[in-house]
């Protein structure tokens, strides 16, 4: 075993370690168990992702109930229980339990993954998240921007949540690791924003028209944070958005009222086959930026692989996409060493070097390979800890977020508020993503050994 | 079948049977990446350098003249794109007298020798793609992603029914007893004659054309006379690559040129793409058999729509206003696709009312070359006008609930929503071929498909719906030719969308689809004897 993978294997068993016993949570091993069967039939699965989906616009539990039967009527062998449920469906009143049952199902899965239905009711969520040794990051859930107004609406929603947290953020107790790193303090509030919901005018094949569009509301987004002292990070989405995200991103903090701040982020989809293009373009900005504060590097997989995949066959492209999971693992690890060594470092003496990182570094993954090597790679070439954040999605996240406070490394939660309605589309996203053949979520749930787990992509 | 990403893999009917490699369709260019836009603008510099192209009038292989009337440019009208000779009605006469000569020694050759010459026109096309697409931006003012299209659906025409026709050398399997042998087979009808609208500039008359051909006719094609300069791409890839000449005839012209074409008693064949009236025109003039004319005429005609989009409660709007617009307002409204009424459950009507109504509002009405337009110029004067009458009806019987911002200059009609409109507005059952969508509420999706029945059209048409059963009950109660589900409604591809309509709006097989080469066929059966003496001798 080459000496990386060793340094790499100890610190995953001890991550794993420090995972809470799932015992302890009786409700979501029961969620754990709703999401092994979806996972294993893939009829069940659909059934299970169109009820989920279409639940908001059911008018009534009666409608909800109807939807719920037509779609276990195309699952072709139907667990005892759900064979039950449907002989029900056959009266109102039946439809009527039915239907809420359903309803409240969704709602419990919903409350999983969304923290809140507005930043003023997030705050207990967030406090304690706060107190228990994690970080977060608010993202706005919202339907679709088509129009001026539902623009306008997101940005001032989003101006709305920066003021709200931090006004609550002020009362939250000291946490050392969370608030400082060695490039300097660290804002307690930490809004992540879509660019897509800033502008209804996204044209993947005319960047520059959302992007002059969409300036105009991140700007006074920019500004609020940074009189708030709160961190904006603009989320990555699919393809089409990427052009138009990173153009408006280093043209907006390249502003010379922005140069001082506010502390702010991108994303880096390491799923993209030209991802390391991607990277190359954010370290020449970066280094070619008069701005003081470091750009924060949050690099992911990418949760949009059905739709490139998809989208690219449709139109007879090469997907833009690795089609192996393990070439985007391999990648993500490749990415997190470029990353991790664009920072300076130490001297001969082992004082760190007196010049700002061009870059914060922030790894978000629910695979503990992945977040193993990157805390082992950054050990291992004499990074500290606090220099390393960890993020990871609320209700998915959530034990491996223990785990990683536990272990004394900064651990940011992505919460999303918002509700049911406009949370839809990435409630059955994440559904997706944890019943997927493929996921490491998935393989840790049905019970694949810890050397199984950590095995180099 | 999965592939080894786990997704589904499409499964090809036309699966290398044919030793031309499986169909598949032309992949679009990649709008967005930058490379492929600049590569795109750079070909139209190039074109613009060389306009005004010469298209001229071709009988048999002949060049005629050249000078006749000028296409110009929908966003800048005084731009003169392409010069063409004016096709007479003698033209016509030889045109079709060529192809009498042509169709005998094209249909004398086989089916792979023709199909050859199809993929090999395909690949003309292919090779001058970025400067069609720019073509088409100027004759048509048709956007980048909707003229790149339109380039590939001409080449997936040729390919599909090089292929197509293949499978039809040899008859389908007939019943045999025994004593007699029974064989089925299809022969080319003779002379095909193709007119052809200008909204689909190239991808409609190479289909027209190709279809006529794969199956051994000759075609004499008289294309719009807004967009001859697209026509001419054709017939040179054609020609340039083994198709002899008296094959196929162009004849540039206005409608009294197809008028002739159509009655003449030499043409076997007529493919129309056009407006309802003159398809109607045509059908009766071609029930005609003047002395002399040993033939019944065929039409085989696509004609206009009245396209409609059923909104039921339960749809997600976050797909539907995307949907929508994209299908009623892409390329002005000017497809026989395009959607111009929605009719929408009640209980979502208002906010989809408005979540469209500020999704138009912040379209971009502008020239086709810029790429960022969602709404180029309409074709011409007369459409601006006709639109514009159609509007201000809507407002005499409704409300205009929005209206857009025009640039100067150019045929520009700004794209509008109306609501509130009587039963009887007339802009709720004519075809209005423009940037103008209404709103209806319906008490439900069957009111709804009563709605849908009582038109005479039958092209396209569109469902939201979350519920199987709403799926299922719709698909099978509405007429329509092209039914889509949770989707936009245009933009059907070859081989995987077989296009057409029903009832009024057209008649025939639909296009890109299995059936449609057989329209250009004649059928002969054969049934042999094989008794000798009380034998059989087999
Ligand atoms: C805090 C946080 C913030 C995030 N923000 C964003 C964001 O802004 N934008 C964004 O796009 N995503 C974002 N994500 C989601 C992220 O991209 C992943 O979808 C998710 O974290 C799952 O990856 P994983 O490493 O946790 O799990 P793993 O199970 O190890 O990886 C799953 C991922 O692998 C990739 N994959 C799956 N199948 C294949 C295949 N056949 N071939 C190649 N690759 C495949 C996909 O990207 C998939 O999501 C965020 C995640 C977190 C934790």
């Amino acid at each position: 075993m080459p000496h990386g993978e060793e340094l790499l294997t100890r610190v995953g068993r001890d991550l794993h370690a420090a995972l809470p016993s799932p015992s302890r949570h009786p409700i979501k091993a029961l969620d754990a168990k709703g999401m092994e069967l979806a996972s294993r039939d893939a009829e069940l699965r659909a059934a299970l992702f169109r009820l989920v989906d279409v639940t908001p616009a059911c008018r009534s539990l009666d409608d909800l109930a109807r939807h719920l039967a037509e779609y276990v009527e195309e699952v072709d062998e139907r667990p005892q229980a759900l064979e039950a449920a449907m002989r029900v469906a056959h009266t109102a009143p039946g439809r009527r339990a039915l239907g809420a049952a359903a309803a409240t199902g969704v709602r419990h899965m919903a409350h999983r993954f969304i923290v809140g239905e507005s930043p003023q009711a997030a705050l207990g969520v967030l406090g304690d998240l706060w107190k228990e040794g994690s970080a977060c990051s608010v993202d706005l859930l919202g339907e679709a921007t088509f129009t001026r107004e539902e623009a306008d609406r997101y940005a001032a929603r989003c101006d709305e949540a920066l003021e709200v947290l931090s006004v609550a953020a002020g009362s939250w107790p000291g946490r050392h690791l969370l608030e400082a790193d060695s490039a300097g303090p660290l804002p307690r509030v930490n809004l992540s924003v879509k660019v897509s919901a800033l502008t209804p005018l996204m044209r993947p094949d005319a960047p520059h028209v959302g992007r002059e569009d969409a300036a105009q509301r991140l700007r006074p987004l920019l500004r609020r944070a940074q009189d708030l002292g709160a961190h904006l990070h603009i989320d990555m989405e699919s393809l089409d958005a990427l052009e138009t995200t990173m153009e408006l991103v280093f043209e907006l903090l390249d502003e010379p009222e922005f140069s001082d701040g506010p502390s702010a982020g991108v994303v880096l989809q390491a799923y993209l086959r030209d991802s390391g293009q991607q990277l190359d373009r954010i370290l020449e900005w970066a280094r070619a930026s008069a701005r003081r504060p470091p750009l924060t590097v949050r690099l992911v997989k990418g949760a949009y692989w059905d739709h490139e995949v998809v989208e690219a066959r449709r139109h007879g492209w090469t997907p833009p996409v690795f089609e192996v999971k393990a070439e985007s693992d391999r990648n993500f690890e490749e990415l997190t060493r470029r990353l991790l060594d664009s920072r300076p470092r130490k001297d001969e003496a082992g004082m760190p070097s007196p010049s700002n990182p061009l870059l914060r570094v922030a790894v978000a993954s629910h695979n503990i390979r992945s977040l193993a090597h990157a805390i082992a790679h950054n050990r291992a070439t004499g990074g500290e800890d606090r220099d390393l954040e960890l993020q990871v999605l609320r209700g998915l996240g959530d034990e491996l977020g223990i785990a990683i406070a536990a272990s004394g490394l900064r651990v940011r939660s992505y919460c999303p508020v918002g509700d049911l309605v406009a949370g839809m589309a990435y409630l059955v996203r994440r559904l997706l993503e944890n019943t997927s053949n493929d996921s490491f979520l998935g393989e840790q749930q049905r019970g694949a050994s810890i050397e199984d787990l950590l095995a180099a992509p | 079948m999965k592939d080894e990403a786990g997704m589904p893999s499409p499964s090809n009917p036309l699966k290398d049977a044919t030793g031309l490699g499986a169909f598949i369709n032309e992949p679009v260019l990649e709008l967005r990446r930058a490379p492929v836009r600049a590569s795109l603008t750079a070909a139209l510099e190039e074109l613009d350098g060389r306009l005004p192209l010469r298209v001229p009038v071709l009988v048999g292989g002949e060049r005629g003249a050249d000078a006749g009337f000028e296409s110009t440019d929908p966003a800048v009208p005084e731009r003169v794109v392409a010069q063409a000779g004016r096709a007479t009605e003698s033209h016509v006469a030889e045109a079709v007298a060529a192809a009498g000569r042509g169709a005998r020694e094209w249909g004398a050759r086989s089916a792979i020798e023709r199909a050859v010459v199809l993929v090999r026109a395909a690949a003309a096309l292919r090779g001058r793609r970025l400067e069609l697409a720019a073509l088409m931006v100027r004759e048509c003012a048709k956007p980048w992603p909707e003229a790149d299209a339109d380039v590939c659906e001409a080449i997936d025409f040729l390919e599909y029914y090089a292929r197509e026709a293949l499978l039809l050398e040899h008859g389908p399997a007939l019943l045999q007893v025994p004593g007699e042998r029974n064989t089925m087979g299809y022969v080319p009808r003779g002379v095909v004659a193709v007119i052809s609208p200008w909204n689909f500039p190239l991808a409609i008359p190479t289909g027209m054309v190709a279809a006529g051909l794969a199956t051994g006719n000759a075609v004499v094609l008289k294309p719009a006379e807004q967009s001859p300069g697209c026509a001419l791409a054709l017939v040179e890839a054609l020609h340039g690559v083994g198709l002899p000449p008296e094959a196929l005839s162009l004849l540039p012209g206005f409608g009294e040129v197809g008028a002739a074409l159509v009655r003449d008693p030499g043409v076997h064949t007529i493919a129309f793409t056009g407006s309802g009236a003159v398809g109607l025109d045509i059908v009766r003039a071609a029930a005609e058999t003047p002395d002399g004319q040993g033939h019944v005429k065929r039409v085989v005609a696509e004609m206009g729509g009245k396209n409609c989009v059923i909104v039921d409660s339960d749809a997600d709007l976050d797909e539907v206003v995307p949907a929508l617009v994209d299908s009623a307002f892409g390329f002005a409204g000017q497809k026989c696709s395009a959607a111009s009424r929605v009719l929408v459950h009640e209980a979502v009507h208002d906010e989809l009312l408005e979540r469209l109504t500020g999704a138009v509002e912040v379209l971009a009405v502008g020239p086709a070359e810029r790429f960022g337009t969602d709404v180029p110029p309409v074709i011409d004067r007369e459409a601006v006008e006709r639109v514009a009458g159609y509007v201000e009806g809507a407002g005499r019987s409704g409300r205009v609930a929005i209206r857009g911002q025009v640039p100067d200059g150019g045929w520009y009609c700004p794209p509008t929503v109306a609501c509130d409109l009587e039963p009887d507005a007339p802009v709720l059952s004519e075809e209005v071929f423009g940037p103008l969508l209404t709103v209806e509420r319906a008490s439900g999706v069957d009111a709804a498909c009563g709605a849908i029945e009582r038109l005479p059209f039958a092209l396209t048409g569109g469902l939201f719906s979350r519920s199987p059963a709403t799926v299922a009950r719709v698909a099978a109660r509405l007429p329509l030719g092209n039914l889509y589900v949770n989707r936009g409604i245009t933009g059907a591809m070859v081989g995987r969308q077989p296009f057409g309509g029903n009832r009024r709006s057209g008649i025939g097989a639909k296009a890109g689809g299995p059936d449609y080469l057989l329209q250009f066929t004649e059928t002969r059966v054969m049934t042999e004897n094989t008794m000798r003496h009380g034998l059989v001798v087999e």
